[in-house]
């Protein structure tokens, strides 16, 4: 029963909103999509962008695992770095693209509305979760692979016979994450398909925003929910491999060479970001705070730390009651997943559905910003927290402690590293959010998000520059506030 | 408790002071008008612009329970029907109504009243066609000699460009259209999201690669008179009044507005005389009323004769299928046989 608030909550904010919408598409909507071959056409997009996506970031992604075994200066930062923009705004990380290779970017070469952009992005995304997901592997191999050079396998075939087989469930996790990622990514596409490239997230968009084709949407988003949920299914069994314990780097002959070579292609990679900054002109900050056409910067700003800060206090409590089910049942686990895979933007249109007599109030919004916060926050808790021995309560209850008092003095202070890495995690997400806000926004509600959104929605070179400067504050944001509270700490799970 | 029910009423007297006008991106008038508007009736106009005509009103539907504003105006003939159906809108007969041109009442339960009028039309860039013949009729624009010139919006996610889409539906009909389209598509016709990005991202005058783009018929007055005395003549002149389509811009009364009255004084004041003379230099539409005077500019801007009307219920039953249809065939490569096969 202590956790009654929590199922209590996700019924209103998860199940009755999902099932509301698959309601209104498992009838004629769910038709009309299958017997149209455009929705067709666009189904098999998402799948090919996701795909792509996970190969390619993870083509990129294992040699440069291999490379960071190795011990060099400067190690850490570059990893830490190659996180950063898994926190980072879409709407910035789209922008810092076309900073540098868009319409109006410091190349001369326009690759606006081509997928070569979009892969970019993705890769972007999601190289330093495959990284994450690659290296602890690739360095509890090195004992097993040892083992089988002594016995006497030639390098190769100890690759062969012993690494692949323990590598090949991390591939297939990292790869099924980010294909989960890019299949129902929206930002990146709206912003930079050119109307081309759609993935589904974007098409239900277009449904609600523009046609109001509210069933041919649901029908679409059921679409996208049975894909997910095929994918994370196979996530969850890729999952649980029991490894040796991982070793610490590993010296390398020439530390200084591999740093400086990693930094160049890495520096090469992320020279969107660079453009981004490069581009800013702080002329634009100042139009950009006085703006009569759109949203004023102060007003935007307002709105992002409000809603962040309000939701979070929905949003903490919660995380902090699924984390304690969490540890002690699997069914709750999965159940946690759950809120990651149904996307924004499905979520924002379900509530329009299920509450109509709510649409238009703030309470929606933060209860999807909440919905979609505290899951990261539980999940970076939730390794530390099945880490605590139980024991250890059950010490301080039979020294009279109440559990409250337990908790407070036992427990917390042993969970704060987790509890500030899931707070960074949940920050960004929130000061980040889009498809949501999209959706159930009001014009007084415009967000920094939303407000980049507005200015790019205007082509001209100063709305673009409003929107540059406004993008370069949202990533700063992000940085700062993931570099104090986690400091390269987190854990994606 | 006296104190708290009066804070009570100021704060509710200081709400009903606020009068909010949802309406379009391209949404400007004098400022001056504005301030005068606010002074006479005591209100303060908040303006919320929400992206394209289309987009507003979808929005507009989707708060019906708790609008967001209190008076519409920007929807367009295009989805006068959506509007209609989904009832989002209070009749109200202002007293304006007698001034108005009689052939823009298309909503006889006077819940959407007519503010100004326009065509959306085909420019061309003068300085392209100077040494190259025009195109002469709709069906010349598929010849290989105009491939890679135009640039349409995507009629899903822009206002103009599906009156475009409506114009050519009504030139060349249900079946023909496709076809036209299809000819369009392999001769590299560009889509944009929107007309701003069409006209100053890709249209030749601003430095783009298309000397031909979908705009209105008023764009070229429109050019004269933001040049500063750099232009005596358009730099861009508007080609074939066949593919050019009527449009009525409306504007209603929110239901559930919390402030019907201020509503009210919100519409009559769109529709008075000093608006009506200031939308055509602000909006680049033609006055509702009759007795609006034109600006000098809009000689610049004649009325194209013989462009396409679409009946009101028939704009409404083909919209979707039109825009699905426009969808298969141009973004998606598809045959216009195909297309009209999946028809039956």
């Amino acid at each position: 029963m202590r956790f009654l608030p929590l199922y209590l909550f996700l019924a209103f904010a998860l199940f009755y909103p999902l099932l509301s919408l698959l309601r209104l598409g498992v009838g004629e909507g769910v038709v009309r999509v299958l017997q149209n071959p455009y929705y067709l056409g666009r189904y098999l997009f998402s799948l090919e962008y996701g795909l792509l996506s996970a190969g390619l970031s993870l083509a990129l992604a294992l040699p440069l695992a291999l490379l960071f075994r190795h011990r060099f200066p400067g190690r850490e930062v570059l990893l830490a770095l190659t996180l950063l923009p898994f926190v980072l705004p879409t709407p910035v990380v789209a922008l810092a693209l076309l900073a540098l290779a868009g319409p109006r970017g410091l190349l001369p070469l326009d690759l606006y509305g081509t997928l070569f952009l979009l892969l970019w992005a993705a890769v972007f995304y999601n190289l330093g979760l495959a990284l994450r997901v690659l290296l602890p592997t690739l360095l509890a191999l090195e004992g097993p692979l040892q083992a089988a050079r002594t016995l006497g396998a030639t390098p190769f075939r100890a690759f062969l016979r012993v690494g692949l087989p323990l590598l090949l469930p991390a591939l297939g996790s990292a790869g099924s994450l980010i294909f989960i990622y890019a299949f129902s990514a929206f930002g990146v596409p709206l912003l930079l398909g050119g109307g081309r490239y759609a993935t589904l997230e974007v098409e239900v968009y277009t449904l609600l925003a523009h046609r109001l084709a509210l069933g041919e949407a649901a029908g679409l988003m059921l679409l996208q929910l049975l894909t997910l949920a095929l994918v994370a299914a196979l996530y969850l069994r890729l999952r649980a491999h029991p490894l040796p314990p991982a070793q610490g780097p590993r010296p390398h002959g020439r530390p200084w060479a591999l740093a400086l070579f990693l930094s160049l292609g890495l520096l090469l990679f992320y020279a969107p970001l660079l453009a981004l900054f490069l581009s800013l002109r702080p002329e634009a900050f100042l139009s950009a705070w006085r703006s009569e056409d759109f949203t004023p910067l102060p007003q935007a700003l307002l709105n992002s730390f409000r809603f962040t800060a309000l939701a979070l206090l929905l949003a903490l409590p919660l995380g902090l009651l699924y984390a304690q089910a969490a540890r002690r049942s699997l069914g709750v686990d999965l159940l946690g997943l759950f809120p990651l895979m149904v996307s924004p933007v499905a979520l924002g249109l379900g509530y329009l559905v299920a509450y109509p007599g709510l649409r238009g109030s703030l309470f929606l919004l933060l209860s999807a910003y909440a919905l979609l916060a505290y899951p990261l926050f539980a999940r970076a808790l939730l390794p530390s927290l099945k880490a605590l021995p139980e024991s250890l309560l059950q010490a301080a209850r039979t020294l009279g402690a109440t559990p409250l008092r337990a908790f407070l003095r036992v427990e917390l202070p042993l969970l704060l590293p987790a509890l500030s890495s899931g707070l960074a995690l949940a920050l960004s997400a929130l000061l980040g959010e889009f498809g949501a806000s999209l959706v159930l926004w009001r014009p007084e509600w415009t967000t920094l998000t939303l407000a980049i959104y507005e200015r790019l929605g205007r082509p001209g070179r100063a709305p673009f520059e409003e929107a540059l400067a406004l993008a370069a504050l949202l990533a700063l944001l992000s940085g700062l506030l993931f570099y104090l509270l986690d400091r390269g700490k987190s854990r994606v799970s | 408790m006296k104190r708290f029910l009066s804070v009570l009423v100021l704060l509710a007297l200081a709400l009903a002071q606020e009068v909010t006008l949802l309406t379009h991106e391209s949404f400007s008038l004098d400022k001056a008008l504005i301030a005068q508007f606010e002074r006479q009736t005591g209100l303060k106009l908040r303006v919320l612009k929400a992206g394209d005509a289309g987009e507003v009103l979808n929005r507009a539907i989707l708060t019906k329970s708790a609008p967001i504003a209190d008076v519409l105006y920007g929807l367009d003939n295009t989805f006068l029907s959506r509007a209609l159906e989904a009832d989002i809108l209070l009749p109200y007969r202002s007293p304006e109504i007698k001034n108005l041109k009689a052939t823009l009442l298309l909503d006889p339960t006077f819940r959407a009243l007519p503010v100004d009028y326009g065509w959306v039309s085909l420019n061309y860039h003068k300085a392209y066609f100077q040494d190259r013949p025009l195109p002469k009729t709709p069906s010349d624009l598929t010849r290989p000699e105009y491939a890679r010139l135009l640039v349409v919006q995507n009629p899903a996610t822009s206002s103009p460009g599906l009156a475009f889409l409506m114009a050519t539906v009504g030139r060349f009909g249900e079946d023909g259209y496709l076809d036209f389209w299809a000819a369009l598509r392999d001769g590299g016709v560009r889509v944009a999201k929107g007309w701003s990005e069409a006209y100053y991202t890709h249209f030749s005058l601003y430095k783009g690669d298309r000397p031909l783009v979908v705009s209105y018929t008023t764009s070229p007055a429109a050019e004269v008179y933001y040049s500063e005395g750099r232009y005596r003549e358009p730099p861009t002149g508007n080609l074939f009044p066949e593919l050019a389509f009527f449009q009525v811009e409306f504007a209603g009364i929110l239901k559930g507005t919390k402030n019907l009255e201020g509503a009210r004084k919100l519409i009559d004041w769109l529709l008075s005389r000093p608006v009506q003379e200031n939308l055509p230099t602000e909006m680049w539409m033609y006055p509702a009323r009759r007795d609006a005077r034109l600006p000098e500019v809009f000689r610049f801007a004649p009325e194209p004769l013989g462009s396409v009307r679409l009946d009101p219920g028939r704009m409404a039953e083909g919209r979707e299928r039109w825009i699905e249809e426009w969808t298969k065939v141009v973004l998606q490569g598809q045959s216009p046989e195909a297309v009209r096969r999946a028809r039956r």
